[in-house]
């Protein structure tokens, strides 16, 4: 189960032993380099830059999606996209960035900080890291192969019933989309488990939860939001599943069903959701926004509580969705005055981080550039989401591009903007150098005047009655004057570009700095948690010695004390310093997982089977088979590793086992 | 100490300027006349929401430019310049609790006023009038129950256009017949779903005669875009002739006419899907449309009136020519009755539009009716399909159109 790594104060290149010879059928992987060392990886890190490529590559794809929408939009009765391929695209378009991009890309940020913030060596479960990595893969491949099969899904994501039953979307589309989404489903329910494990298993000694970096935090509590919330949707996923495939009448009426049953379901998922994809953002400028003011997070335990009670409130108001669709006078007054409650914590938090700035010394780097720009973004986005919990007034907005506009001021303005704020923070942690500040400021120059050109005219669009999800908008509801919709949905067309040069922007800066980046120092940004104390990048095993933890913001305070006359900070060590004395300290036995074939078999094994409910029952046999067989594999590799991996290279046999889990 | 007077106050006025004229810019950057505008109310339903919507923008509005003001506040004047490195404080509890109580009070003054404009807007026991409106893809149809009170004395059948009084409670009863739709006139109230297998209720009140747009809002597939609606209000004595006129007997047209060479092709093609109440066959018998045979939702639009209403196909296409819909769009609400009652004469008819939809109506509209792609319906058609008709039938066929009044 184990490779051993001989302890040493070079940088250190990990020296993997043969694999057990008790059980010669079933041998680990041994590359530790190249191609394989990346397939059959259970490293955190590795599986972690794995999610972010895989989530860029879709953030693309669904950022092209989004610019064809604009196009047909530009002007009235658009011919770029006929109906039925503009039906196609924003479904995929929210689909993709939803559940491709913005979730994997959380995912990647967690998996690769999250043990390195509780100064763990890996996470709890890595076999099962690996297969979460290799399901999303899947799932991402099944939903997009559906445009080259027959076309995709057409139902918009809330594939709200019956118009997402087999009469009403005859293509393959939505089978295509039900098993993709199943699928990323189950990656996202393992990697929520594996997380909230080691959050709570595997911190540092003296971290109680109270001293936890408050990105951590943030990913603790969309663990917890995940484990509740996905089994919901996977249970609606299954109805419509067996609705199309097999016959069943969930949601027919005809048969008695009531077509409202989807709409709970997948709102009672759909609205933690929402917090799923905005709490990392949180969670991510509560780590750059102190970083970059000097100070600590102001008002760290209300941070931390109304993160948790937005997650938690966040279960209770997922019928704001459905103002319109009936529900009677007594549930919506009840939702509306949860929605309002929910304003709450979420204002806290914006006030917590204006007051972390407040009396600061800031220094305004690209990741702080884009943390400010998410505070002023989502505080816009907050605001237009209190005027939709007035249940009335949202009758007279949902559905149109007043919605579209709060969303995206929500969700791009505040999760795309933590994310790019997170890429130029940690860049220089994951691969050693620092992306280029001079086109990260014209990256998010262009993203934020693009972002508000975008989207800002989309509240003037709903406001003055375009609907959402039309394929065209007609002149004869377009008013009169210059403002027309017509100016309007120009100016957005043409925002949604400079958005995009904004993002090109950034893939450029990933290139060059690839390219002619120098070494990043070992603290770019004179940080504050423990991510920090390890090198960059870190080791295979992240820390030389596990760090013993005495304060909030730990790292910060080996490097500072507070002088007791002036009261002002003293600098008592460097970053430098630090990481020299831990490698100079190190452990001498260190344990981490071994490599493993089976969660990739296991991943194409339930692929194959998904393939199956629209392939027909050989198709689904070829992929159980396949799933039995990695099963097998998975539980036959050795748990607890045999007595030659064990034996230490230098003879010592004294031993630190971290992780035998897999 | 100037310096920094002059920096703040021109700061200010820096600050001032930028709130003002983006609230500026917001104003005049709304369309004039916008048809669907959320913020015209005509009617008293739409005017409670727009009341709502007068407090809870505002207050949105501020505290927005107080938070934005705020960061920009912080941002500038915390730069580093050159400043030591702040003491590490944790944060003021005080603070935390007046910042968490000042928002829940804002929060509960907005909600006390929306909770009572919830179940006001949801009251149905002071209802004058109802109408059922069913919706179906990619059209709505009106089906006005019998209302001896309002003349009503045999059900109204009409689509596209919802005929109503002014001045009175009407209540909507919404279904549909598969996918659900939404029935949303934003003059005259929010949204409401029609979801198949369930009725639900929305008031309607018009405040003065006029035409007021709407649009289907709830997803509903492949022609999602093209199902609108509009609604019409009538003074009550112009509602009266309206409603006779729509329970006049059917008048076949006369003999040698080309209207009646129409009639032929309606019977032996429109027929199957289309009603015209009153309409015979050659041998005397009641023409009855059968729908249900082939179309999946089961409905067709009723065309007993047609040239009554001002649109046509799902409300995609106006029936009028552009100057003559002008008229009755533009028209003062005194004059609007007399001008929609005069319906659609032969000059004013939209000929092209009428005759492309009757040349090939799925190249109109996007529709489910290729004939080859009917598998999963049991080959019922989604819309309405292209007959092949010649242009000699479709003269005849809009000749007879017109006498549809």
């Amino acid at each position: 189960m184990a490779i051993i790594e001989r302890p040493s104060s070079e940088v250190a290149t990990p020296a993997v032993v043969a694999p057990s010879q008790a059980l010669g059928a079933i041998r680990r992987p041994v590359a530790s380099k190249g191609w394989r060392s990346w397939l059959f990886t259970v490293d955190h890190k590795k599986i972690g830059i794995m999610y972010g490529v895989v989530a860029m590559v879709f953030f693309i794809v669904g950022g092209v999606e989004a610019l064809l929408i604009r196009l047909q939009l530009a002007l009235p009765d658009g011919r770029i996209l006929s109906a039925d391929q503009y039906n196609q695209m924003f479904t995929m378009h929210a689909t993709t960035m939803i559940f491709l991009f913005a979730m994997p890309m959380a995912g990647a940020f967690a998996n690769y900080f999250l043990p390195l913030q509780i100064g763990a060596r890996d996470v709890a479960f890595p076999r099962l890291n690996a297969l979460s990595l290799w399901l999303l893969v899947g799932g991402g491949l099944i939903l997009n192969a559906s445009w080259f099969l027959g076309g995709a899904a057409d139902g918009g994501w809330f594939m709200y019933a019956p118009n997402s039953g087999p009469v009403f979307s005859p293509s393959n589309g939505v089978d295509f989309w039900v098993l993709g989404l199943q699928i990323a489903g189950i990656a996202s329910l393992i990697g929520s488990i594996n997380l909230i494990v080691t959050v709570l298993n595997m911190r540092a000694p003296g971290m109680t939860l109270m001293k936890m970096p408050v990105f951590t935090w943030m990913i603790l509590v969309v663990q917890f939001l995940l484990v509740f919330s996905l089994p919901v949707i996977t249970v609606a996923l299954v109805l419509l599943m067996f609705q199309r495939s097999y016959g069943a009448t969930f949601f027919d009426v005809s048969q008695g069903a009531d077509p409202l049953l989807w709409q709970h379901l997948f709102w009672i998922f759909g609205h933690p959701e929402v917090y799923v994809l905005i709490l990392p953002g949180f969670g991510i400028i509560s780590e750059v926004l102190p970083t970059f003011s000097r100070k600590p997070l102001f008002g760290y335990p209300f941070v931390v509580f109304s993160g948790a009670s937005i997650g938690l409130v966040g279960f209770g108001v997922w019928a704001h969705h459905m103002f319109a669709a009936g529900l009677g006078p007594v549930s919506v007054a009840v939702f509306s005055i949860s929605t309002m409650a929910i304003a709450i914590p979420t204002g806290v938090k914006i006030f917590n981080w204006l007051l972390t700035m407040w009396g600061g010394k800031i220094w305004y780097t690209t990741a702080m550039k884009f943390a400010i720009g998410l505070v002023v973004l989502f505080t816009i986005g907050g605001l237009s989401g209190v005027t939709h919990s007035v249940a009335p007034s949202d009758t007279q907005q949902t559905d149109t591009y007043y919605i579209v506009a709060h969303f995206h001021y929500v969700l791009f303005g505040g999760m795309v903007f933590g994310l790019f704020s997170g890429f130029y923070y940690w860049w220089p942690k994951v691969f050693g150098k620092l992306l280029n500040e001079k086109l990260g400021s014209w990256n998010f120059w262009f993203m934020v005047i693009g972002m508000n050109l975008t989207f800002g005219p989309m509240h003037i669009l709903g406001l003055q009655g375009q609907p959402r999800r039309m394929y065209v908008w007609t002149e004869a509801r377009a008013g009169e004057g210059l403002f027309n919709f017509g100016f309007w949905n120009m100016v957005s067309s043409i925002g949604s570009f400079v958005l995009a040069v904004g993002i090109l922007f950034f893939l450029i800066n990933v290139v060059i700095t690839a390219r002619n980046g120098k070494q990043a120092p070992a603290d770019p940004w004179d940080a504050r948690t423990l991510e920090w104390l390890a090198t960059s990048p870190p080791k295979e095993h992240n820390f030389d010695r596990i760090p013993v933890v005495h304060h909030l913001d730990e790292f910060f305070h080996r490097k500072y004390e507070e002088d007791p006359n002036t009261h002002t900070m003293r600098q008592i060590a460097t970053g430098e310093e630090l990481i020299r004395a831990e490698e100079a300290a190190a452990d001498s036995d260190i344990h981490l997982p071994g490599p493993s074939y089976w969660p990739l078999v296991l991943a194409i094994g339930i692929g194959v089977l998904g393939l199956g409910v629209v392939y027909g029952t050989p198709v689904m046999v070829v992929g159980a088979a396949v799933v039995l067989l990695a099963s097998f594999g998975w539980v036959l590799e050795p748990s607890v590793p045999e007595a030659i991996d064990y034996a230490s290279p230098d003879g010592d046999g004294h031993s630190k086992e971290i992780a035998t889990h897999g | 100490m100037d310096t920094v007077n002059n920096v703040k106050s021109s700061r200010r006025r820096i600050s001032t300027t930028v709130a003002g004229l983006t609230g500026l810019l917001f104003l005049a950057g709304c369309a004039t006349n916008a048809p669907q505008d959320t913020w015209q109310a005509k009617g008293p339903n739409a005017q409670k929401i727009s009341d709502l919507q007068w407090i809870v923008f505002p207050i949105a509005g501020v505290v927005g430019v107080l938070v934005l003001a705020l960061a920009g506040y912080i941002m500038f004047k915390y730069r580093d310049k050159g400043q030591p490195i702040p003491t590490q404080g944790h944060g003021k509890p005080t603070a935390e609790i007046i910042l968490t109580i000042v928002p829940a009070l804002i929060l509960t003054v907005v909600g006390v006023f929306t909770f009572r404009a919830i179940f006001e807007l949801a009251k149905t026991e002071d209802t004058e009038m109802i109408i059922n409106v069913t919706g179906q893809q990619w059209w709505w149809e009106y089906d006005y129950p019998v209302q001896t009170e309002l003349g009503i004395n045999t059900p109204i059948i009409s689509s596209g256009q919802l005929v109503m009084p002014v001045g009175t409670k009407v209540l909507l009863r919404e279904t549909s017949r598969d996918v659900i739709h939404s029935y949303w006139i934003p003059a005259l109230n929010g949204k409401k779903d029609a979801v198949p297998g369930r009725i639900h209720l929305l008031r309607l009140e018009a405040d003065k005669p006029g035409i007021f747009a709407g649009q289907c809002t709830e997803f509903c597939g492949l022609s999602h875009a093209n199902m609108r609606m509009e609604a019409v209000a009538l003074s009550k004595e112009d509602f009266a002739k309206w409603v006779a006129s729509q329970q006049k007997a059917y008048t076949s047209p006369a003999d040698g006419t080309l209207a009646k060479e129409g009639e032929t092709v309606f019977l032996n093609q429109c027929v199957r899907c289309h009603q015209v109440n009153g309409l015979k066959k050659a041998d005397g018998t009641p023409a009855l449309a059968a729908p249900d045979e082939n179309v999946y939702s089961g409905a067709a639009p009723n065309l007993s009136h047609l040239m009554s209403r001002n649109t046509f196909a799902g409300a995609m296409f106006d029936l009028l020519r552009k100057s003559c819909r002008a008229d009755v769009w533009d028209a003062t609400s005194e004059e609007f009755g007399a001008k929609y009652l005069a319906g659609v004469s032969e000059s004013c008819l939209n000929q092209t539009d009428l005759r492309a939809w009757l040349r090939n109506a799925p190249a109109m509209k996007p529709m489910y009716a290729d004939p080859t792609k009917l598998t999963k319906t049991g080959g019922k058609y989604r819309g309405m399909p292209n007959l092949g008709l010649t242009e000699n039938d479709i003269d005849k066929l809009v000749a007879y159109l017109l006498t549809l009044k």
